[in-house]
């Protein structure tokens, strides 16, 4: 018997981390964003669930190779990043002097616009698809099973592993060896000293969003895959869960929010051999607040700011 | 003399990692004194500040007020016990009245709970009103009472803050670099009111980087550099000390001298 | 025959306000058809009393909440579970759910407070949704998605009030007591107190404030009122389920007091019979209901920073920030 537990438990183990990278790949978006901006994008969550329903019907409608699925619906996400950030974020900040850039009243106007976006976007997508779950065609599901021994895995499982460390991977590359990822961080440690020595801040912050937002969009896809579910109020729960990720990490660090969405994804799927799935939902919420109440700024967070 | 001591500050010491920020400071203040802080930028002055009124805790060494140990204690303690005090770059509330920015200060002396929100407190109410106009009279805004705070000018904007934190009837009140951004027309009329002030039976300690301001209107002037207390004495005194002058024209320019 | 509301006194205000809603409302509902029209109304003056509670910690205090639902679903709980094991009337279900409800706040709010505003919104929203999952899989307490049907009317002191109109006058009464304790709130002291802590909390500090216990005292009476909005809506609707009180429901709510203006008590009411209202009169275009709220709520964050209730002539100031006050003379409550 003990055997059987081991396997079944590590299976688990290897299901979390995918379900972690996963929120991962959403939690960077968050943070990207929170980052330059200060600011929860509440509409991250519709991000994925715009990169899954791109995927569909470019799969629907042409059947292209995975590979190519994945960059054109990071292409749609990055799109659709860039629009957000037209619609919700930069008619509010244009109201403020360059100073208040990260005023409380900027972070909170463009919250509440984040948020009256996010639910516009999600109604209109329930209209529009129907709120039930979308047939995927059967050959474009990543639910071919690979046995290792004991471990039954899938290929949705190495796929998203695979792209998971390929984007979070070409994320390092691009924020510290290209010159975007140059002015990303620049602009995240003091908006006003970036400005001074010449970096176009909403070009940068476009760069943010798109980037953040493609990364988000690509979750989606793989996931929509990966579970067989395609529906349009699918970006709720892995935003949020994103979104602790972000805050048990520390709000604006990126291997701090990646180490705590996998920590929450194995969390959650080792709880499933203890709860029923109703309840495993609870164990992100928890794990947020006895965050909040011991660790104040996050596992891995400086010494911010207060605000 | 002791029972004259208002404010008592003992070997006090803050470092921000291995910046000793304030370093072994000794100080005290007498009831009704008014005492200049100085120091060239830099000098720990706002450091020393926030330590006396509990925004900072010390690494080491104690203030005492008014007999009590401030250690551990919360601003809002440290504030009940008639410490009031402004802030250099200028916290008024934006979006209240005059009058409601003023009323914040008797509020949080007088107490204004839940209940007597819910249940009338008509009487406390009146007191709170009472003591806000009169604070409101003394700095000269009473006929502003009804303007947003946000529309004042920015000179007028300090007169507030001083209102607010009278309206505390503080036993100390500290002034964060109330001269900073005033015109010389506007430091003379603040170092009137401060003197006027002061006549009044107020004890006051005012930390300022315009040294002329306060050599003209303190009775002791304490001088701060790197953190540490270089000279306690009279202007006249503090003037001649060569440490000071050292002080001030090795790292700082002319415009204080 | 515009008649300045404003320049009522106070007293002719609060009469006018009772007999809108005691006499001229209830009389306008009876001539559009009496059964649906009622309904809508309870539904309204519910959202009226869940907005205005919001109002208090979010406009004043200046404290997002996005839980707020959460807090109404756990008082209709406290109250449909007490109605219908214990068979406690209404007059003990409505309190009991304020306390409940209230304590809960409490306990979220004690280790939270002390942080930054935005982990408080973050934690809230925690809460609320821990609040969701607990009401959908606590089978054997909450009966889970199944919800808890048959949970009696209200009867008070022998009076019945199982109708439509009893339960739209039992709404109106707890809402415009609701309203009545927000307003003597926030027209007081105490309401400048709250009030300077959204503006800088640290500096109410100096000023002899005790921000923390503030905040968590606001919040508890929130939450108090949001949970005898719940009690309310368990009697009235006399089936209750986990679906209510989502995410979403917090987020209407929200979206009331954003429209309305955040701080201003009349732009609370009016948000709230607005988004409440509207999609009932536009139901012939479709079930567009939350798509109309999201966009309420996006224009006006855009185009009336201060909602509906805003002072026009602050738009300069509006911008710089976004919750002000709505006020209509220069100081708090006696002078």
């Amino acid at each position: 018997m003990p055997d059987i537990f081991d396997a079944y438990f590590a299976q688990q183990v290897i299901n979390g981390i995918s379900l972690g990278l996963v929120y991962a790949l959403v939690a960077i978006g968050f943070t990207l964003i929170f980052g330059i901006l200060n600011v929860v994008n509440f509409a991250h969550g519709e991000i994925y669930t715009v990169g899954a329903f791109a995927g569909l019907l470019l799969i629907v409608g042409a059947a292209p190779p995975l590979l190519a699925v994945v960059l054109l619906v990071m292409a749609v996400g990055a799109a659709a990043g860039v629009g957000l950030e037209r619609l919700a974020f930069r008619p509010i900040r244009r109201f403020s002097d360059e100073a208040s850039l990260k005023s409380r009243a900027m972070r909170e106007a463009t919250l509440l616009s984040s948020l009256a976006v996010s639910i516009v976007a999600r109604e209109v997508m329930a209209h529009v698809f129907g709120g039930e779950m979308r047939i995927i065609p059967q050959a474009a599901l990543l639910q071919d099973v690979i046995t290792l021994g004991p471990l039954t895995l899938t290929n949705g499982n190495l796929i998203i592993f695979g792209a998971s460390v390929v984007m979070l991977g070409g994320l390092q590359f691009m924020l510290y060896r290209t010159r975007v990822g140059l002015s990303i961080r620049a602009v995240s440690n003091n908006v006003l000293g970036a400005r001074h020595v010449g970096i176009d801040t909403n070009r940068t912050i476009v760069a943010t969003f798109a980037i953040g937002s493609s990364l988000g969009a690509a979750a989606g896809i793989l996931v929509g895959l990966y579970d067989g579910n395609i529906y349009p109020y699918m970006g709720f729960a892995p935003g949020i869960k994103a979104f602790v990720a972000m805050v048990m990490g520390g709000l604006s660090s990126i291997p701090g929010a990646v180490i705590c969405a996998l920590l929450l994804g194995v969390s959650e799927s080792v709880a499933t051999d203890f709860l029923s799935s109703g309840w495993k939902d609870l164990i992100a919420y928890g794990l947020l607040v006895v965050t909040l109440i011991f660790f104040p700024q996050g596992l891995f967070g400086h010494g911010r700011e207060r605000v | 003399m002791m029972a004259d001591v208002l404010l008592e500050i003992t070997a006090l010491s803050r470092a921000f990692g291995g910046l000793r920020a304030v370093d072994d400071v000794t100080a005290e203040i007498r009831q009704g004194e008014l005492v200049g802080l100085i120091g060239p930028n830099g000098a720990g002055k706002t450091t020393l500040f926030n330590l006396i009124s509990g925004f900072t805790p010390p690494s080491s060494g104690s203030v005492v007020f008014r007999g009590q140990n401030l250690a551990g204690m919360k601003p809002h303690q440290v504030s009940r016990l008639g410490m009031a005090r402004t802030f250099q770059n200028l916290r008024i509330f934006p979006n209240m009245t005059v009058f409601d920015n003023v009323s914040v200060g008797a509020i949080g002396a007088l107490g204004y709970g839940l209940g007597q929100g819910l249940f009338g407190g008509a009487k406390r109410a009146g007191e709170i009103s009472a003591r806000a106009w009169s604070a409101l009279e003394r700095v000269g805004l009473a006929n502003l009472a009804g303007e947003l705070a946000a529309n004042l000018s920015y000179g007028k904007r300090k007169y507030l803050e001083i209102a607010r934190a009278l309206a505390t009837d503080p036993v100390l009140l500290i002034l964060d670099e109330p001269a900073a951004g005033l015109n010389d027309t506007e430091t003379a009329e603040l170092a009137h009111f401060i003197k006027s002030l002061h006549a009044d039976g107020g004890t006051i300690l005012l930390v300022e980087h315009d040294m002329g301001l306060v050599m003209s209107i303190c009775q002791r002037v304490m001088v701060l550099a790197s953190g540490a207390k270089i000279a306690d004495a009279a202007p006249k005194v503090v003037q001649a000390d060569p440490a000071v002058l050292e002080a001030y024209l090795g790292i700082d320019e002319e415009e204080d001298a | 025959m515009v008649v300045n509301v404003s320049n009522l006194s106070p007293r002719l205000r609060q009469l006018g306000l009772v007999a809108v809603l005691f006499g001229a409302i209830p009389a306008g509902l009876a001539l559009m058809g009496g059964g649906y029209p009622f309904q809508v109304g309870i539904t309204a003056l519910i959202f009226v009393t869940l907005a205005v509670s919001l109002n208090l910690v979010t406009g004043t205090a200046g404290l997002l909440s996005l839980g707020h639902a959460g807090f109404f679903g756990v008082g209709a709980y406290a109250a449909a579970l007490a109605a219908t094991k214990l068979h406690w009337p209404f007059l003990l279900t409505l309190p009991l759910a304020g306390i409940v409800a209230a304590a809960l706040g409490v306990i979220v709010a004690l280790p939270t407070m002390r942080l930054i505003s935005i982990y408080f919104a973050v934690a809230t929203l925690g809460v609320g949704e821990m609040i969701h999952v607990s009401l959908l899989n606590w089978v054997s307490f909450t009966r889970g998605p199944m919800g808890i049907r048959s949970i009696p009317p209200i009867e008070i002191l022998g009076l019945d009030l199982s109708g439509v109109i009893g339960g739209y006058y039992v709404a109106a009464t707890v809402a415009a007591l609701a309203i009545f304790a927000v307003h003597r709130l926030t027209h007081s002291y105490y309401g400048n107190a709250l009030r300077s802590l959204r503006e800088d909390d640290q500096c109410s500090a100096a000023m002899g404030l005790n921000p923390v216990r503030l905040k968590i005292e606001a919040f508890a009476v929130s939450c108090a009122i949001a949970g005898m909005a719940g009690a309310v809506y368990a009697h009235t609707a006399s089936f209750i389920s986990p679906d209510s009180f989502r995410f979403e429901e917090s987020i209407l709510i929200l979206a009331m007091i954003v429209v309305g203006g955040l701080g201003s008590l009349p732009g609370a009411v009016i948000g709230a019979v607005l988004l409440i209202v509207l999609p009932e009169v536009l139901r012939g275009i479709g079930d567009f209901r939350m798509i109309a709220v999201g966009v309420f709520m996006f224009l006006s964050i855009l185009f009336l920073p201060k909602g509906l209730l805003g002072e026009a002539s602050a738009i300069g100031l509006a911008r710089r920030q976004l919750g002000a006050a709505w006020r209509g003379d220069i100081g708090a409550g006696w002078k």
